[in-house]
């Protein structure tokens, strides 16, 4: 973590992503597809929640590890971080999110911690790129769900 | 809903996710449980858990927490378009119960695995789902060349209640899981049609 923006305003309005969760100013910020094996190099010599700036406790606790996550359409009358200025993590978690996909299966395919996954997941949905469909956990599923899930399961073969 | 707002960026409903817990000591068979199923490779994810020393003659649980990072592997199910099932194998510790609140809230409910020759590697398990109210069965996973042993004396070892339905089981084979999770699930229809008649 380079120490420029600390203490010098921002020029360019940027969003709710916190200055610590930006891609580094210096250079050409990379756009378009971010390279993977970087992510993950990064995130296996970084100590988890150093992507986090430290903050452990996801701001969202209705996100859950099977928490269906989606690209949120772009309207733009509504306007939001370039991509290119998200760090790399939060990137590839962009990428990731074409198809529903859950919280879980971020984290793993990424190779990020699961706690560090919720936050970054949840700051992308506050700068406006990803919607989460928070499920209504504490309501019990009702038996049509349950018979569903039975007969999905004795038809597979 | 926000899907319809910008036709020209369709973005498919994503499915409503349920999920069952798999529990059991280490070793167990919970990720060949997970592997026999899914439909995906299993993952791994890394997460926190809170570990508590167990111990009868511990009166002061609460100072032996820890936290600690443990890899969860997962698999999932697509049931339909719009329904999918996900399957969390919980970290097995032998000596510690696991904080698995994170990963429990809003689960269906659990598969507690027994291994007869270590029937008490799978006592974290249910000590934790009982204590949360989480209905679970117990699946018997049946190793080769092991001993098995009548249901009743099964029953028990574990000392669990008289509903909790126990049934053998092959970690490796997709019908035997399938088996153990349709019998978790006949228990938990049972229970939602109770309490829909109770409204």
């Amino acid at each position: 973590m380079n120490g420029d923006g600390r203490g010098t305003p921002d020029p360019e309005p940027i969003g709710r992503i916190p200055p610590y969760l930006r891609a580094q100013p210096s250079g050409a910020a990379p756009v378009g597809p971010p390279n993977r094996d970087a992510t993950t190099d990064r995130s296996a010599t970084l100590r988890p929640f150093v992507l986090t700036s430290g903050r452990v406790n996801a701001v969202d606790p209705e996100i859950d590890v099977e928490t269906q996550v989606t690209l949120r359409p772009h309207d733009p009358r509504v306007g939001r971080v370039p991509l290119g200025s998200l760090g790399p993590e939060m990137q590839a978690m962009v990428a990731l999110c074409g198809q529903p996909i859950s919280v879980a299966e971020i984290s793993a395919r990424l190779r990020l911690h699961l706690g560090v996954t919720k936050i970054l997941v949840a700051d992308l949905r506050a700068a406006g790129y990803l919607d989460v469909h928070v499920a209504d956990t504490l309501s019990p599923v009702s038996a049509d769900t349950i018979l569903r899930v039975m007969h999905g399961l004795r038809a597979l073969s | 809903m926000a899907y319809a707002l910008f036709p020209d960026t369709p973005t498919k409903r994503p499915p409503v996710p349920v999920k069952i817990i798999v529990a059991g000591g280490f070793g167990v068979g919970k990720t060949t449980t997970v592997r026999s199923i899914s439909e995906i490779a299993p993952l791994t994810t890394e997460a926190e858990m809170t570990s508590v020393a167990i111990g009868v003659d511990e009166p002061r649980a609460e100072s032996h927490k820890t936290t600690t990072t443990v890899a969860m592997d997962f698999g999932c199910v697509t049931i339909d378009e719009t329904l999918k099932l996900y399957l969390f194998g919980t970290p097995g510790q032998d000596r510690f119960g696991f904080m698995w609140d994170d990963i429990c809230l809003g689960a269906l409910g659990a598969v507690v695995l027994v291994d007869p020759r270590r029937i008490t590697d799978s006592f974290p398990g249910i000590d934790y789902f009982e204590a949360n109210a989480i209905p679970f069965v117990i699946g018997v996973n049946v190793f080769d060349g092991a001993p098995r042993y009548p249901t009743p004396e099964i029953r028990e070892a574990l000392g669990v209640a008289h509903d909790t339905p126990i049934v053998e089981c092959d970690a490796r084979n997709k019908d035997s899981v399938k088996m153990v999770l349709l019998t978790l699930l006949e228990s938990l229809v049972a229970k939602a049609q109770a309490r829909a008649h109770m409204r």
